[in-house]
């Protein structure tokens, strides 16, 4: 027992038991005491220990806890509640077709059921736990026992609660002092002042006070005036010793901070803006048709219509000549005209089984969506479309039109990579060789829809014939 | 370890001995009677090839049936050693004598090569020199030629048996010895093993059961098969120990805390198996890629869709919440009831993956299929006999023995 000095005690107070406390030396005897009092009927009981032992549950008597069940009903309380809520927002609610799936519960709703089960489950686990143990519990009577101290370290505690309602307090010395404890105390009251000590109530008004301070600054600043110039936090990020782009300087002569290309030099990636393989069609021979070019560009930014020859030369200069696709600018009053680029004429790939059967992969893949398989502009997402009868919908270009079958080979390619109206650039998702191989597969469907008798090899005309 | 228990409680019961025999020839005769009423089911006239198709179909699905039980053995060797589990050291015995089965199941693997030789394509379609609409069959030629996959086989056969005999072998020594290094050795090399030992499972997984439709691929396939492997090797186990002590063998050696926590991983596996299962399924679903989409649509067209949303029930639902109460898997008797459904349930997944391949769901070919389940159960169990007779049912010398007596759950 430790000697209590109250600072502030008119008269000495009779301190009040909650029970008795016996410290063992090792789990062994302390299993073999807490058997010895759940047989003598105790159930308010605890021990306490440096690390879990096996069985003290079962030696203490403590009884099976209800926990598993309601952490079971929480569980099915958040099944319910996900399959619910997604059945009431995406099948009631809000009706929106998301990668055309049907409405309600879908297997697609089985992940968020399953999240939100574990979720409440274990979320009643930890709370249910803490309820359940009456936790937090800031202060324990048996703290007051110097010697409980080694309960973390070293020693055994087994501990009978006055509130027992066979607690008797000599009976229960007895029963404890006969299983050979190291020692045997009674679990008094503490009786030292329970007044906060005043540097504590102090330091704590302080750090209030202090508090405050950053928020009256900000305060003041959003309210009051100033003709300050605005403060820099950090000066040297607002001001960065660094030129943009358009900007001057004098390091170079010629004042500008861009700096022209080196000559003889190729930057990277352009390589390929120079190769036909990359564009469809033929840089080097850009120039001869360039006042053209600069006739689209002005006609798609004026609202007149330009007649091509008339634009200034010096204006092409500042564009670049493979832009978009001429078909996605509605807003101008008559058609665009067609892209007059130097579409090349011949497949940069070679014409064998191995390129056609990789166009017509990535032809079913890719293209078959919107343009069918047969290239008649009729695939799913066309019929998908067309069946919703929205009436803004633009049906996919077929590939057997004239406009299309006139198309030199390059132009094909731009398309599929640069995208038109409606349709995205699909340079990013298949690289030149797989696009040029489409284009062969493309050619390839057109000429099996125009094929004259006298084209098909004399050994397949009768294997025609059985077909019909 | 403790040298004051009887030598005859973990010895094989003496009246099993004789029903070996019995097991072998009523699994023969089962097959033979499932075969019969599978194929007077499905052939139809004069056309046999639909009837012998089944068959091939019925005899891949109970193979694996059975033969997972030991991949499940083998993979629960490994990991006890590599997370040095003490609270098995009692029931890992007749793990071991499981997986030391491996070479005699792989005889029951020889008629599906011999089938490939034969020049057959009625199980793996790739096996035929035109594959009709089979983009990528056609390109896997190489892999997918009876040759390189009877090499596969071989390898993944060997890598088990070898590792499976190892361990046996050192288990059975230290039975002599005590010797506490040879668990060292063990732990040591269980890690590596257990790699080489799911690369072959996930790459038989593929050749056997994935590539009887070349066309379909799946990534998660391999952990689908080990996780169905893992659930039936626990209740494969739960089984036999019970056997065991109703014919008073391993009494005080298996308590009731190892049922406990076999029903446990048998829980955990019934939940991971929904996972996997579930995984390959959404993933599936959502992208609506035809080709992979036809795989499921396989299994709800031609009668079969019932039978495979039975699967949902059977295999998950009905488990899941059977075992989840501690007070069933404490009970001997509804752990076996658990554990024999859970058996079922497994051969109902086997059933899901290969049979619909075979064609059109008919209630005769299938029950001529359960017999054949129950056949290869029998000669299974023949086997078990045979290659338990003289084992010692548990390794009394481990050092780990009396961690796994003192080990008892905590009360929850």
């Amino acid at each position: 027992m430790s000697e209590h000095k109250p600072r502030k005690t008119i008269e000495k107070k009779v301190p009040k038991a909650f029970g008795w406390m016996a410290e063992y030396e090792d789990e062994n005897r302390l299993l073999v005491a807490a058997r010895k009092v759940r047989d003598s009927g105790y159930t308010k009981t605890d021990a306490f220990t440096p690390f879990p032992v096996h069985g003290i549950d079962e030696a203490l008597g403590i009884k099976p806890t209800i926990l598993p069940f309601i952490v079971l009903c929480a569980g099915l309380t958040g099944l319910f509640t996900a399959l619910l809520m997604q059945w009431w927002m995406n099948g009631v609610d809000y009706k929106y077709i998301i990668s055309g799936k049907p409405f309600g519960i879908t297997p697609a709703s089985i992940p968020i059921a399953f999240e939100l089960t574990v979720l409440f489950s274990a979320f009643t686990t930890f709370l249910g736990m803490i309820a359940l143990n009456q936790l937090p519990k800031f202060s324990n009577p048996v703290f007051t026992n110097p010697r409980f101290d080694r309960a973390t370290n070293d020693r055994f505690f087994l501990y009978v609660e006055a509130t027992d309602k066979y607690y008797n307090r000599e009976s229960v010395k007895e029963l404890l002092g006969g299983t050979h404890p190291d020692s045997l105390d009674e679990v008094l009251e503490d009786t030292t002042s329970n007044t906060l000590p005043r540097p504590i109530i102090l330091g704590a008004v302080l750090l209030v006070v202090a508090g405050l301070i950053p928020a009256m600054i900000i305060l003041n600043i959003r309210a009051g005036y100033s003709t300050d110039p605005r403060f820099h936090v950090f000066f040297d990020m607002d001001f960065q010793p660094k030129k943009k782009t358009q900007q001057t300087t004098t390091i170079f002569a010629d004042g500008r901070i861009m700096r022209p290309q080196v000559k003889g030099t190729i930057g990277r990636g352009q390589l390929e803006e120079q190769d036909p393989f990359y564009l469809g069609y033929d840089p080097s021979k850009l120039t001869a048709i360039d006042t053209l070019e600069t006739g689209r560009f002005v006609s798609l930014q004026d609202p007149k219509p330009a007649d091509g020859a008339a634009a200034p030369a010096s204006a092409a200069a500042t564009q670049t000549p493979a832009a978009d696709g001429g078909a996605q600018t509605p807003a101008a009053p008559a058609p665009t005209p067609a892209l007059n680029l130097p579409w090349i004429d011949k497949l940069p790939i070679e014409v064998n089984d191995s390129n056609m059967a990789l166009g017509k992969q990535k032809f079913e893949t890719y293209c078959s969506a919107c343009h069918g398989y047969a290239g008649f502009g009729d695939g799913l997402v066309h019929k998908r479309a067309d069946s919703l009868v929205q009436g803004y919908w633009l049906p996919p270009t077929s590939m057997h039109i004239d406009r299309v079958r006139a198309q030199p080979v390059g132009q094909i390619f731009h398309t599929i990579t640069k995208g038109q109206g409606k349709m995205a650039s699909y340079a990013s998702a298949l690289n030149p060789k797989e696009r040029w191989a489409i284009v062969l597969y493309v050619r390839a469907l057109q000429k099996s829809r125009n094929a004259d008798i006298s084209e098909v090899p004399v050994d397949m005309v009768k294997t025609l014939d059985e077909v019909k | 370890m403790n040298p004051n228990y009887e030598k005859s409680s973990i010895e094989l019961p003496e009246s099993w001995r004789a029903k070996a025999p019995i097991l072998l020839s009523a699994g023969l005769i089962l097959l033979c009677l499932g075969f019969l009423c599978s194929f007077g089911g499905t052939a139809t006239g004069e056309d046999n090839a639909q009837g012998f198709k089944y068959l091939c179909h019925s005899y891949l699905a109970n193979f694996v049936f059975v033969f997972s039980f030991t991949l499940g053995a083998l993979f629960f060797i490994l990991v006890q050693f590599l997370t040095r589990a003490g609270w098995s050291t009692s029931i890992r015995r007749v793990a071991e004598i499981l997986m030391m089965m491996i070479p005699y199941l792989a005889l029951l693997f020889v008629p599906i090569i011999a089938m490939l030789f034969a020049g057959s394509s009625a199980l793996y379609e790739w096996n035929s020199k035109d594959i009709h609409n089979s983009v990528i069959a056609s390109k896997a030629t190489f892999y997918l030629s009876k040759e390189f996959f009877t090499l596969r086989t071989v390898v993944y056969f060997i890598c088990w048996i070898l590792t499976a005999n190892w361990f046996f072998r050192i288990s059975r020594a230290q039975d002599e010895s005590g010797d506490t290094e040879l668990s060292l050795l063990r732990q040591k090399w269980a890690g590596p093993l257990i790699m080489l030992f799911s690369l072959t499972v996930s790459f038989a997984a593929f050749d056997w059961l994935m590539s009887i439709d070349a066309d379909w691929y799946s990534t998660i396939f391999g952990v689908y098969l080990f996780s169905g492997s893992m659930m039936s090797f626990f209740a494969v186990m739960i089984v036999i120990n019970m056997l065991l002590q109703s014919a008073g063998k391993v009494k005080k050696l298996v308590t009731v805390e190892h049922f406990h926590d076999m029903g446990k991983f048998l829980f955990g596996f019934v939940m991971f198996w929904s996972y996997i299962a579930f995984s390959q399924l959404v993933l599936i679903w959502y992208a609506n890629i035809p080709e992979e989409t036809f795989w499921y649509q396989v299994r709800l067209d031609n009668g079969w869709m019932a039978f495979s949303y039975g699967i949902i029930p059977i295999h998950f639902i009905i488990p899941f919440l059977f075992l989840m109460s501690r007070h069933i898997r404490r009970n001997r008797t509804a752990l076996t009831i658990g554990a024999v459904w859970v058996l079922f349930a497994h051969w109902y997944d086997m059933t899901f993956l290969v049979m619909p391949n075979a064609g059109p769901a008919q209630l005769i070919p299938l029950f001529g299929h359960l017999l054949g389940g129950f056949g290869m159960l029998s000669i299974f169990a023949s086997m078990f006999i045979w290659r338990a007779d003289g084992v010692p049912l548990v390794a009394m010398r481990d050092p780990r023995l009396p961690e796994a007596m003192a080990y008892t759950n905590p009360i929850l």
